[in-house]
């Protein structure tokens, strides 16, 4: 058997796998959207602005409304104290002010 | 059968050629194919995460409060007097005005960062559907002071079990038991699974905020189209706060859990910047060996273009390849593993740890900027030194 032809089952093997992947995305995606029904009127019934992602500081679990002091405290590229402050960028200037 | 037009018959002889010529140094090409799919899949798992929670905050957080006030004082929050709600009353537009108190209690016994919620919850948007959010249960009304709902981490974490009362500490460090009369359900622990909801004369007596005071008002409007301008007007009716409309706070989230701008992308790319240090010195170094195979082709007969053709080939498969493999495995780790690998960065020291059943984002153009971030250095890395070598006179090579 010619080697390209190999290289022609590889490619079908992973087009499989890429197919499956694909019609899993669809059906995870209509999943979501059945529980995003439930997730909105939590929002609008308790005001809420964040996700529930990173608790360990009070400034990762509600970065639009937390105190806008308490990351990059010292200077805006600070490297950040908690793990998870290494994914907050310095938030935008926000304020009306 | 039909016949392969004679173009194509020498591009499939070239490619298999190319095939031969890998697999005569398989170890070496499955490894660098390895570590380049590893480093796709890392940078692609980041990108497919991150996406999928910057599109749910989009989604969900679409009916957060329109504007939110708090009050400021030495550049940091502080309590909001209700009577800022009677100075709002001279702007037209305004629909309702909600007072809010928010805070976080910090568990020492489980080290864990509740955050805790009081509002009247029937005033708000959609409050009346709030049960649904539940397991079990109902949400605190006025007339059940010390009541209160909490999400499925939070239970947990205190251990209720069976039981329905537990005790929070209050800044004398005297204790304030609540009675729990509901529980989240889990489609929403996404947004739930660290809240405590209470009523907000409890919430009060918890944190031992005054009466008159609340830690923000959530403004709602009666036209959408003049957030901005009532916004406007309430910062300057209340010089000493912070408003906050709705699409400042989604774009928040467009900017925190970007990974251009993360700390984390940046080691990333540290991994990404040594495998092309890595590639350039395993492909660009053209073994004698290599050499000597360029020579020979070249004396039989092979052009310049010919010998560029194999090695585009090979450099085109080891990285195409790669790609696939790498995007394959991180769409799996993101969507089936829920991102395992990244969890731990993501979450920090967090003890509640967030449930991470999300869509991965699959966009064409994350794709393309992988595809152009690995794929293109490499082929540039491996064809430029072949052509170099093959357009030396192949009796210097072999010699």
């Amino acid at each position: 058997m010619r080697p390209s032809y190999i290289l022609f089952f590889i490619i079908l093997f992973f087009f499989f796998v890429d197919a499956t992947l694909f019609i899993h995305s669809q059906r995870l995606e209509e999943e979501l959207r059945s529980v995003e029904k439930i997730q909105k009127i939590a929002v609008s019934g308790l005001g809420l602005t964040d996700l529930c992602v990173a608790t360990e500081a009070r400034y990762t679990r509600n970065p639009a409304v937390s105190d806008p002091m308490a990351p990059f405290m010292d200077h805006p590229g600070a490297l950040e104290h908690f793990p998870t402050g290494s994914f907050w960028a310095p938030e935008p200037i926000k304020s009306f002010r | 059968m039909a016949r392969i037009p004679k173009g194509l018959e020498k591009q499939f002889n070239v490619l298999d050629f190319s095939l031969s010529s890998l697999w005569r140094r398989k170890l070496k090409n499955l490894g660098i194919m390895l570590v380049f799919a590893l480093v796709i899949f890392l940078l692609g798992s980041f990108q497919m995460l991150t996406g999928a929670l910057t599109n749910s905050a989009e989604t969900v957080l679409e009916n957060t409060p329109e504007i939110t006030i708090q009050k400021m004082s030495a550049g940091r929050q502080e309590a909001i007097p209700l009577a800022y709600k009677d100075k709002l009353g001279s702007i037209y537009g305004i629909r309702a005005i909600i007072p809010r108190i928010w805070g976080y209690y910090f568990d020492e016994s489980h080290l864990a960062n509740f955050t805790v919620l009081a509002l009247e919850s029937d005033s708000m948007p959609s409050g009346d559907k709030l049960n649904l959010t539940l397991s079990h249960g109902h949400f605190p009304k006025i007339s059940e002071p010390g009541t209160a709902v909490l999400g499925r981490s939070v239970y947990d974490i205190l251990g209720l079990g069976k039981r329905r009362v537990f005790s929070l500490f209050k800044p004398d460090l005297s204790l304030k038991s609540f009675e729990t009369v509901g529980v989240f359900n889990r489609e929403t622990d996404l947004l739930t699974n660290d809240l405590i909801v209470m009523g907000l004369a409890d919430a009060r007596d918890l944190f031992a905020i005054q009466e008159s005071m609340v830690t923000d008002l959530c403004i709602y409007v009666a036209n959408p189209t003049e957030i901005e301008t009532i916004a406007k007007k309430i910062a300057g009716l209340l010089p000493d706060t912070r408003v906050l409309t709705k699409s400042q706070i989604q774009k928040t989230y467009q900017v925190v859990f970007s990974w251009r701008s993360g700390f984390a992308s940046i080691c990333l790319l540290t991994a990404l910047v040594a495998f092309a240090i890595l590639a350039w010195d395993k492909a660009s170094g053209l073994s004698p060996e290599e050499k000597r195979e360029i020579g020979i082709l070249k004396i039989l007969g092979w052009e310049t273009a010919d010998i560029l053709a194999v090695r585009f080939w090979e450099s085109t498969l080891v990285s195409t390849f790669a790609f696939i493999i790498g995007c394959t495995a991180a769409y799996i780790h993101v969507a089936f593993f829920d991102a395992s690998l990244l969890k731990p960065v993501m979450v920090g020291w967090s003890v509640i740890h967030p449930p991470f059943k999300l869509l991965p984002s699959v966009t064409v153009a994350d794709l393309m900027l992988i595809f152009s971030f690995s794929v293109m250095p490499y082929l540039g890395a491996t064809v430029i030194p072949a052509w170099r070598c093959s357009t030396v006179p192949p009796d210097s090579v072999i010699r």
